[in-house]
């Protein structure tokens, strides 16, 4: 029986999910309003078509209801280093670009980081719960060649914003699924628990 | 030999007699009706200008024989305009559906074709027996950023036309509006309304993609609407409603995170509680109506003799009553 002051794995799992889906939610409101600043700082067409980036996670996915929790998981997980790194890459750039200025873009660049360094983890978290472990912190993420273009790298910035704005809404997505209380899943809710 | 002619309204149209000569002898008839030879160029037949009236069976005779040498059909109408095409996403996410008419009829047989294409990736959109006009797409992938084209062709004999849609996956859904709105009364509560709805049967799996809710709610004899966005559940009371007057209340939905709102649900009215009026004995009836006869007379404000409202038992009454007759008598003497 657990502890009068611990919550059960199952609790746990709820919580965490539930916190996680409001930060997915803010997050992807806060990439929408980063990319609506981005596109403006950066003098683009907000309806730009912008060719898969390399490095880039895509949120894009086959058979998704299929997927199990613990699938679920580490894809995310995966995919929020990559974009921690991307975003970290992006607001290097936008420094060196303006100097140490303080800028919307850059203040809101890193607000952002700092919601995708907290989903990160929050999804360790959960992990963890699974009793999966976490997989190694190795991120590959491609440095962008030095013949690439000042406006080649604000289309990949357009890039990674949007696919990451896609990954916020997957994200709720994935862990609504996760919380659910299902016998099939990767994680069936404890015996003292009732769904 | 029959033939199927279409022509444009407006068009001049020549039908010849079938291999007879320009100088044989002919008689033309439409729809039983001999043609008159004022519309005859030899033995072709001339109608200038056609108009829809003009569709119909055309025969030609041989002058002595009456053997018949030609039949047409001739059917007027127009080419197609460019189609009305709608795409949307009511069951999201399982797929999406799109449909399609013309702005205007042209009057002839309309063939369309449409395209779906994701990418690279071409997509089958699969026809719907009812209603016409409409087909619909599974899902192949969630959270694409890659947009949509579909491109609907519409053909007939006459021309063709088309039109393209481009979007992307989150851009089109828009849930239908709930099911089963239901306004009650709160017992004892004059200006609460208690409503409580369904999510739409087609929206496929409202746990993992919940929907939220707009509610909005006005007296009849009210033209601002009040409104109410509810991020969760499928009920609401209205705690302001006016006591007494009867109210019409809506619903729409929408997905929480993607999308646009559904289309208002269907109405429905709703008049909050209000306190039944009390029942008196035939004794108070008459004390009732003397007192209102009197009223007329107009006690001065101070004089607050009885009030009505306050009238509860048959001993409160009688004291009405006779304050009462006094007034009368009062009136009287001033009359």
């Amino acid at each position: 029986m657990a502890a009068a002051d611990s919550p059960s794995p199952g609790l746990r799992r709820r919580d965490l999910c539930s916190r996680g889906i409001r930060l997915a939610g803010k997050m992807r409101s806060d990439v929408v309003d980063l990319l609506d600043t981005y596109v403006e700082w950066q003098g683009l067409d907000a309806s730009a078509s912008v060719a898969a980036v390399e490095g880039v996670p895509v949120a894009a996915v086959e058979r998704w209801d299929e997927q199990t929790g613990t699938q679920r998981l580490l894809e995310n997980l995966a995919a929020y280093r990559t974009f921690r790194a991307l975003l970290a890459q992006m607001l290097e750039e936008q420094q060196e670009q303006l100097g140490e200025a303080d800028t919307a873009l850059g203040r809101a660049l890193a607000s952002v980081l700092l919601q995708v360094s907290a989903f990160t983890y929050h999804l360790e978290e959960l992990l963890q719960l699974e009793s999966r472990g976490t997989p190694s912190e190795e991120v590959d993420v491609p440095v962008p060649p030095s013949q690439l273009g000042l406006f080649e790298r604000k289309l990949r910035g357009l890039g990674v914003l949007r696919e990451l704005a896609q990954w916020a809404v997957r994200s709720a997505r994935d862990l609504r699924q996760l919380a659910k209380p299902s016998p099939g899943s990767s994680s069936a809710p404890g015996p003292d628990e009732s769904p | 030999d029959s033939h199927t002619q279409y022509e444009r309204v407006g068009a001049d149209v020549t039908m010849k007699c079938g291999s007879m000569d320009w100088d044989a002898a002919v008689t033309w008839m439409a729809n039983g009706t001999d043609i008159d030879e004022s519309h005859l160029n030899g033995s072709y037949l001339i109608l200038k200008n056609v108009g829809l009236s003009q569709s119909g069976q055309y025969f030609c005779y041989e002058g002595s024989s009456w053997h018949r040498k030609y039949q047409t059909s001739l059917v007027v109408g127009t080419p197609p305009k460019e189609p009305v095409l709608m795409c949307r996403s009511n069951n999201y996410p399982k797929g999406f559906y799109c449909s399609w008419h013309l702005p205007t009829p042209t009057y002839i047989p309309n063939f369309f074709n449409i395209s779906v294409v994701h990418g690279t990736r071409e997509m089958v959109c699969e026809k719907d027996a009812l209603p016409k006009n409409r087909c619909h797409i599974r899902y192949i992938q969630l959270f694409s950023t890659v947009k949509y084209k579909v491109t609907l062709t519409v053909t007939n004999a006459l021309g063709k036309n088309s039109t393209t849609l481009t979007f992307d996956e989150f851009a089109i859904v828009k849930p239908d509006p709930p099911e089963n709105v239901v306004a009650k009364p709160v017992p004892n509560n004059p200006r609460r309304l208690e409503v409580s709805w369904q999510n739409p049967s087609s929206w496929p799996d409202p746990e993992s993609f919940p929907l939220k809710f707009f509610l909005r709610y006005r007296p009849l004899i009210l033209d601002q609407w009040q409104h109410v966005e509810l991020s969760d559940g499928t009920s609401h009371t209205i705690t302001d409603a006016y006591a007494g007057k009867e109210y019409i209340i809506q619903v729409a939905a929408k997905d929480n995170d993607i999308g646009t709102w559904s289309d208002w649900s269907v109405a429905v009215h709703a008049t909050p509680w209000t306190e039944e009026p009390k029942h008196l004995t035939t004794e108070a009836q008459i004390t009732e109506t003397t007192s209102t006869s009197t009223s007329s007379f107009m006690p001065p404000p101070t004089t607050k003799i009885c009030d009505k409202g306050a009238v509860v038992g048959s001993g409160a009454v009688a004291v009405c009553w006779t304050a009462g007759l006094v007034l009368a008598a009062y009136g009287v003497l001033f009359i």
